[in-house]
């Protein structure tokens, strides 16, 4: 019978083993969140949470509505330089 | 322990890069190697951001945390949507990087790599950064107002209307440039030009995409759109060896020019959806590909530097452009270094979605330190080349001649030793017919990149494929310039003509969109044109028209900025934005006034103008091209008068901002800072920005307060 301070032991070995690979994976996921929201994957979420945090309700727009929407916005102001 | 470490380091880190600019600023005789100059900029960067840039944040703008900003204040997933500072760095970035920093310093290259190196590093640090960084605060603290808006409160109503104006003109004059720089680099070109041309049918197909299929779903789309570029890149090869497609894909640069009227035309009057955002989107993959290959290209094949540190056109008779080294050198290096556009985006767009006032530091700061490493790069691209090739490719025929034999004898007679025989061999090995009087920057950039990344990747058998690739590369994201920049102009004169008549400001109303979009490309497609029939090669004349509208925008800006601080009372530290201003106004004039009064026909435009009609009048051009000849002294007259117009501009703000300066140090109760009130987030500490469900702190309470 292994005493709880071994078992504990073995636990940290194997915590430490797996660290580097949890890390990674962490880091993996948290890049893919970020190229989607750079390049704008994640918009329409952003924008149905927000509209969620809100006292007023007001119509959700579709995704294609807010798509064309957002880009008829975005592209209304300078927002690409020289 | 830890601090003793860190001031090792940091000492470290700025005698490393005092050490290598030195090398750079020092060194004769044998060519460098290209890791002295990102050393030097690297290290002098880092130093400057720990800092300079922390000085500016905690003395001269005293950035508070605590500070709701207009992301958490007016939070509608739209506009303002609170954005991880990364993420932002990422669109802010994307936003400012043009094509500027990649052509100005390899156009500014003819005076030698020192001079442009040294104020790509010196004037970010000390001007650029500190301007897109200040003008960024003061957006954040005006619920995201523009530019000129924040100058109609602050300095005054004819200061706004003058930055407004100033923005309609620089966005022109740019358009009609950058349009300059694709026409010269897709001219006789079968390969570049179905390349690019074969962008127009991939972003349609993927806006509908975008529009039907998967709305919004960019990333997949864009995955889609790339390996279509890619494989057009050398589909483009197949169309050049091909006898009766190469024919219908060589086109001059008048051709060209109309194509591309057309296309701004159709770009600005379509809907947005269908093929402008799809081609940013692809612009901006291919932008973040390019520029970080360019880069680890570098740090891999370490080139050798051949340019010399300063080479003899220092004295203002180089065949790129004419113009000494002041004030031309900072006129034509512009946005590497400081760029009065950058205003645009750091009042507007990036103010509404930063979560913390610190990261204006990051963002500001940082973003601008990163569009200077472009330009050093580009620098490093175009000075890699041999010199001979360098002038060869950037010359006008009317300097060096139309034929290899007679450009490398002139160019060898200048010092810089070339064959003609080299010329044709560059030529045969990157697919082109002739490299000879390219001006412009973007084929010599592009031949500049294609030699590094062919000693990576393929070896001298990719050349050409490498070149055709940075020639996509810089056409593809100046042609979203070109169509982003003409719609945003379209909504200036819609805005500007509703003034005069109110249906003509209703962005839906069609004639009005026809109208607007044909007068805003017809202003930028006349300095197209203009720059095509020129016959000292357009881009003599109209980058220094560009560079310096360009840098007028930026004085604008930091006159601005100067009147924000004189009204927070921060007067101890007003040199940090009272001295890059002073200099930019110093080179703005001193260009200005050389480019319209200097005896120098080259440089002069009045004098250039002149000496045309005094052969005209003794009869030294022939009937034949008389008219051509008087449409040459039109538009050089027309160029003087937009020069003097600019300049008229800027000294008109700085007596209304001196006049407005005078109130505040005086405690003129009129002198008020236009700050919105102060509100205390809510957000926690640890709250970081990230978009997606679950990690977002929402406040308890409803974020904003009386």
């Amino acid at each position: 019978m292994r005493s709880a301070q071994a078992e504990g032991q073995d636990h940290l070995k194997n915590l430490r083993t797996l660290a580097p690979a949890i890390y990674m994976k962490h880091f993996a996921a948290k890049l893919w969140l970020g190229i989607r929201e750079w390049c704008g994957d994640s918009a329409y979420e952003r924008y149905v949470q927000a509209q969620k945090t809100k006292p007023e309700k007001s119509c959700l727009l579709t995704p294609t509505e807010f798509y064309v929407e957002r880009v008829n916005h975005r592209y209304s102001r300078p927002n690409r330089c020289c | 322990m830890k601090r003793p470490i860190s001031i090792v380091m940091w000492i470290v880190v700025a005698l490393v890069g005092a050490g290598a600019l030195g090398g750079i600023a020092f060194h004769r005789g044998e060519p460098l190697n290209a890791t002295w100059f990102v050393v030097a900029a690297g290290c002098s960067y880092l130093v400057a951001y720990r800092f300079y840039s922390a000085f500016i944040a905690a003395r001269l703008l005293a950035l508070d945390d605590s500070r709701a900003t207009p992301s958490e204040r007016h939070d509608d997933g739209r506009d303002f949507v609170p954005t991880n500072r990364w993420i932002l760095f990422g669109h802010h970035f994307a936003a400012i990087a043009g094509p500027g920093p990649l052509v100005g310093p390899t156009l500014a290259a003819q005076f030698g790599y020192l001079p442009g190196t040294l104020w790509l590093i010196a004037g970010a640090v000390f001007a650029g950064c500190v301007q897109d960084c200040i003008i960024l605060f003061c957006s954040i603290r005006r619920d995201g107002k523009t530019l000129g808006e924040i100058a109609r409160e602050e300095v005054s109503q004819r200061g706004g209307f003058i930055a407004q104006l100033a923005v309609l003109a620089i966005m022109v004059i740019l358009l009609g440039v950058v349009a300059l720089v694709i026409v010269n680099a897709l001219k006789s070109s079968p390969w570049a030009t179905f390349t690019l041309a074969a962008t127009i049918p991939i972003a349609l197909l993927l806006g509908l995409y975008l529009r039907f299929l998967r709305p919004g779903r960019v990333l997949e789309a864009s995955f889609i759109g790339v390996a279509l570029i890619l494989f057009v890149v050398v589909a483009g090869q197949w169309v050049a060896d091909s006898p009766s497609w190469a024919h219908f894909f060589t086109l001059s640069g008048v051709t060209l020019a109309f194509a591309l009227i057309a296309y701004g035309f159709a770009a600005s009057a379509l809907p947005v959806w269908l093929l402008l955002a799809p081609r940013d989107y692809l612009s901006a993959f291919i932008k973040a590909g390019a520029i970080f290959s360019l880069a680890a290209g570098i740090l891999l094949v370490r080139p050798l530097v051949l340019m010399p540190p300063l080479t003899r056109f220092i004295d203002g008779s180089g065949p790129v452009f004419a113009g000494k080294i002041f004030p031309f050198c900072f006129i034509t290096i512009a946005c590497g270094a400081i760029s009065g556009f950058h205003s645009l985006i750091s009042s507007g767009t990036t103010p509404k979605m930063i979560i913390r006032e610190s990261h204006a530091r990051f963002i500001g700061y940082g973003a601008m330190l990163m569009e200077s490493f472009v330009g050093v790069m580009a620098m490093v691209a175009a000075c890699a080349m041999t010199p001979g090739v360098y002038f060869a490719i950037n010359s006008p025929a009317s300097i060096v001649g139309a034929t290899s034999d007679v450009a490398a004898a002139t160019i060898s007679s200048w010092g810089y030793p070339l064959q003609a025989q080299t010329m044709t061999d560059l030529a045969r090995a990157v697919g082109e017919q002739t490299l000879l009087n390219r001006a412009g920057g973007a084929p010599s950039l592009a031949v500049g990149m294609a030699q590094i990344f062919s000693s990576t990747i393929g070896g001298p058998r990719l050349l050409s494929i490498w070149y055709h690739f940075a020639i996509m590369f810089e056409a593809l994201f100046i042609l979203t310039v070109l169509d982003a920049g003409t719609r945003v102009g379209r909504f200036m004169v819609q805005e500007l003509g509703g003034r005069v008549w109110k249906p003509f400001a209703r962005t839906g109303w069609w004639p009005g969109i026809l109208l607007s979009s044909a007068m805003i490309v017809g202003a930028w497609g006349y300095f197209l044109y203009q720059g095509v029939v020129d016959p000292l090669g357009g881009i003599n004349s109209l980058w220094p028209l560009f560079g310096i509208s360009n840098q007028l925008l930026a004085a604008v800006a930091l006159v601005v900025a100067t009147t924000i601080l004189l009204k927070m009372k921060r007067l101890r530290w007003i040199w940090l934005t009272l001295i890059p201003m002073a200099w930019l106004v110093i080179i703005t004039m001193t260009a200005s006034y050389q480019k319209i009064f200097d005896p120098n026909p080259r440089l002069g435009f009045l004098s250039y103008a002149n000496a045309l009609a005094a052969q005209i009048a003794a009869g030294k051009i022939p009937a034949a091209k008389i008219a051509d000849t008087q449409r040459v002294i039109f538009n050089q007259r027309l160029d003087a008068a937009v020069t003097a117009v600019l300049a008229a501009m800027i000294i008109v703000l700085i007596i209304e901002a001196l006049v407005q300066w005078y109130g505040i140090l005086s405690n003129n109760p009129k002198s008020v800072l236009h700050e919105t009130p102060y509100v205390a987030t809510r957000w926690t500490e640890d709250f970081s920005g990230a978009s997606y469900p679950g990690t977002v702190t929402e406040p308890e309470a409803p974020a904003i307060e009386g």
